[in-house]
């Protein structure tokens, strides 16, 4: 049966047959990288195409499909992973393919065109490399890219247009994710793909070069040869998965956004161009243009130059020595520029805001999902986001405990609780409470309670909570608060609705959302401070009722809150 | 002889490298593209959506078609506002009573119109017809419009928004 099946085959002229492909020699592990870096293209097709049914290249939507892939599909952190890291491994493998080709002599007639070809296929990954970063849209990928487009964009007379065709357009946008796209998964391996085929079938014609000028016999490749790669695919692939699980897949940093700046790195084979860029000062440009094409043409010339008919490594030494030279230089630009990033404390802690930036924003997008606004607003999912932005602009100079020019009192977590009006009580002018105000200074000062018997100061705390609408009013405490109001507040307060004290704030909805709106609105009026006796400005031109709404809430939420609860909104 | 054996044996260990290479790349990919089958990607309101005020629809009047729209929804990643989630055909059959009977027609999901000449439902795909209660007349629809859980709060019409399997005659959610 098995014959027959074998036989039909084989008449239709598929499997075996024909003349076995022959090595000139042994079967060697020299001979593997070429077969490894086509497993790897494979690894990459198949990964890339299991991603491709979740990604979508939309500036409002690629983010949210990559951090869903990452965070909520099953695996899809170690697919992404290892289509990532298996790039990685492609330029190494590709690396030590060209030194073992250079070191055994094999770029020399009648394999030129081999060589060519594979010089060719190597910058063609690496601009591969540079299409996909970008894909995944976030701060990385965004900045990195701007980087390189502006690199591009810096080649003399046509560096213009070849910008706004990378960028499909006049800058980052939908086209940009569009077309980066149509490059990374369609043209992009179909280019590589026929070329490699060429370059696999031409190399596979003239047969892999021994080291040496020494004749020897020729052997079937299969199965030495064959088990030999299929060892080191073994091997590449085991390292690549261990790494990847080891590192937890690749990082995803947060969504792309033009207004947050990142220290945006190439990825790490390009390191040594951008350690090369930040030497060359002035002449940047030049180099980062220049480099590439230097090192390019070297190595389509060795061809060219090392013309003499012997592979022997020895009599080769000038060319092999240039060859290990050049690689000396990128290997060293490379460590310089990790080890510099490494000395870099201030890097090293925006790198650590960045990250928790990015942590929230896959923990946003995990919980609330991604608005259809884009990914950029997915911190605004945050409970409090809005309020929490407007006070970070507006609020916090002021009214912030870490802030250095402080002029009211601090706003924080616990505000206009049972414990913060009866600090408060104790001693207005304190230095969390009006300390910092010109009215704390005046004669219109507010006086301390602190001699004001327990249960009496209990009273009043309760009463003055209870005005802020909380749900959890001790009615005795507060009943007994309204006689201690009458004899100790009332000659300054008032606290029926919406009446004015005679010389001091009404009080009726302290601390309520509404008494917030009002007060953020205009502290200024009759009804809070009156005209002169608060520095705050009123907001009610400046920001949006909204917005102003949405501080007044978030004012009350931070009453129930804790420090812990308001630092894990940043968390 | 020796040299045969040994041959044999690399070809079994080659192969049984390639078969495990490759069951480890494919292992994980196919288990990505299957993520989607055991979840809900696209969710649905479990709670009632709020169809404006019920007096709206008076008693006698022709069936009103309204859209019903989902304020929230989670589509993969994103979560989506004010979305279209289809449309109910809402008649008031007495004084107090509305009925509101789902678009989606259950032959195989078409969009199901009002034949307002005939006085009955037509869907334009095949030609179902539905008489005004929503019963099957015609056509190769296997049973009637599928009715829609209705209630009436504070003079709101809230509508809950459920998706019945279409091409059978059972009336199954799915
Ligand atoms: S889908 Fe309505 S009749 Fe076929």
């Amino acid at each position: 049966m098995k014959t027959t099946v074998r036989d039909f085959l084989r008449e239709r002229g598929l499997g075996g047959g024909g003349t076995p492909a022959m090595l000139a020699g042994r079967a060697s592990f020299a001979y593997v990288f070429g077969t490894v870096l086509v497993f790897l293209l494979v690894v990459e097709a198949v990964s890339g195409i299991a991603l491709a049914a979740f990604y979508a290249p939309s500036s409002t939507d690629a983010w949210g499909s990559v951090a869903y892939v990452q965070d909520q599909v099953t695996l899809g952190w170690l697919v992404r992973g290892v289509h990532f890291h298996a790039a990685s491994a492609m330029v190494i493998v590709a690396g030590l393919h060209l030194v073992q080709t250079a070191l055994y002599g094999a770029y020399k007639k009648p394999r030129e065109l081999v060589w060519w070809l594979g010089i060719l296929l190597m910058m063609l990954i690496l601009a591969w490399a540079v299409t996909g970063y970008v894909l995944r849209w976030d701060q990385a990928g965004y900045w990195a890219n701007k980087v390189e487009v502006g690199i591009a964009a810096a080649t003399p007379v046509v560096g213009g247009v070849i910008r706004k065709l990378a960028l499909g357009g006049n800058d980052y946008g939908n086209l940009t994710l569009t077309r980066f796209y149509a490059l990374h998964v369609l043209i992009l391996p179909a280019v590589v793909g026929a070329l490699t085929a060429g370059h696999v079938m031409l190399a596979r014609k003239l047969g892999p070069t021994p080291l040496g000028d020494r004749e020897r016999t020729p052997r079937p490749r299969w199965p030495d040869q064959t088990l030999r790669n299929a060892i080191a695919i073994a091997m590449v692939l085991t390292v690549l998965v261990v790494y990847v699980v080891a590192v937890r897949g690749v990082e995803l940093a947060a969504p792309a956004d033009p207004s947050q700046a990142y220290d945006a790195r190439p990825l790490w084979y390009f390191r040594w161009l951008f350690e090369l860029r930040d030497l060359s000062g002035r002449a940047e440009k030049v180099v980062a243009l220049v480099m590439p094409a230097i090192v390019a043409g070297a190595l389509v010339a060795l061809p060219l130059a090392d013309r003499a008919p012997t592979r022997e490594p020895r009599a080769r030494v000038a060319y092999l020595g240039a060859l290990a030279g050049l690689l000396a230089v990128i290997g060293g630009l490379t460590v310089a520029s990790f080890a510099g990033d490494a000395r870099d404390k201030q890097l090293a802690k925006r790198n650590t805001q960045a990250e928790q930036r990015a942590q929230l924003a896959r923990k946003l997008a995990r919980l609330n999902g991604v608005p259809a606004s884009g990914a950029a607003d997915v911190f605004l999912t945050a409970p409090m986001a809005r309020a929490r932005a407007v006070f970070a602009t507006r609020c916090k100079s002021c009214h912030d405990a870490e802030s250095m020019d402080r002029k009211g009192p601090m706003l924080g977590a616990g505000h206009f609780n049972r414990s913060w009006i009866r600090a408060f009580l104790k001693n207005p002018s304190g230095e969390p409470f009006w300390g910092r105000t010109k009215l704390a200074k005046s004669d219109a000062a507010m006086k301390s309670f602190a001699q004001m018997p327990a249960a009496e100061l209990d009273g009043i705390v309760e009463l003055i909570y209870s005005e802020s609408g909380a749900t959890d009013v001790d009615a005795d405490k507060r009943k007994r608060g309204l006689d201690v109001f009458e004899t100790a507040c009332s000659d300054c307060h008032a606290r029926e609705d919406g009446m004015p004290g005679t010389s001091a704030p009404g009080l009726s909805g302290v601390g309520s959302r509404a008494y917030y709106l009002s007060f953020i609105s205009n502290p200024k009026s009759a009804f809070h401070m009156g005209k002169d006796k608060s520095e705050m400005p009123r907001f009610d031109k400046e920001i949006s009722l909204a917005d102003r709404d949405a501080l007044a809430e978030y004012l009350v939420w931070l009453r129930g809150a804790t420090p812990p609860d308001l630092a894990a909104l940043d968390q | 002889m020796a040299d045969e054996d040994r041959r044999r044996f690399l070809k079994v260990a080659t192969c049984a490298i390639g078969g495990g290479v490759g069951l480890a790349v494919a292992g994980p990919v196919l288990t990505l593209l299957a993520d989607p089958a055991g979840k809900t990607t696209v969710t649905t309101p479990t709670t009632p959506l709020d169809l404006g005020p019920a007096e709206q629809f008076r008693a006698g009047a022709e069936p009103h078609r309204v859209d019903v729209v989902a304020p929230i929804i989670k589509d993969g990643w994103t979560a989506a506002r004010d979305v279209v989630l289809g449309a109910a055909w809402v008649r008031r059959t007495a004084p107090d009573k509305l009925v509101a009977l789902s678009a989606v027609c259950p032959h195989l999901g078409c969009a199901i119109g009002w034949d307002a000449i005939a006085g009955n439902f037509l869907c334009p795909c095949h030609d179902s017809r539905f008489s005004v209660a929503g019963e099957k007349l015609n056509g190769p629809s296997e049973r009637g419009m599928d009715e829609l859980p209705l209630e009436v709060r504070d003079g709101r019409l809230l509508l809950t928004w459920v998706r019945y399997k279409t091409g059978q005659s059972r009336r199954e959610p799915g």
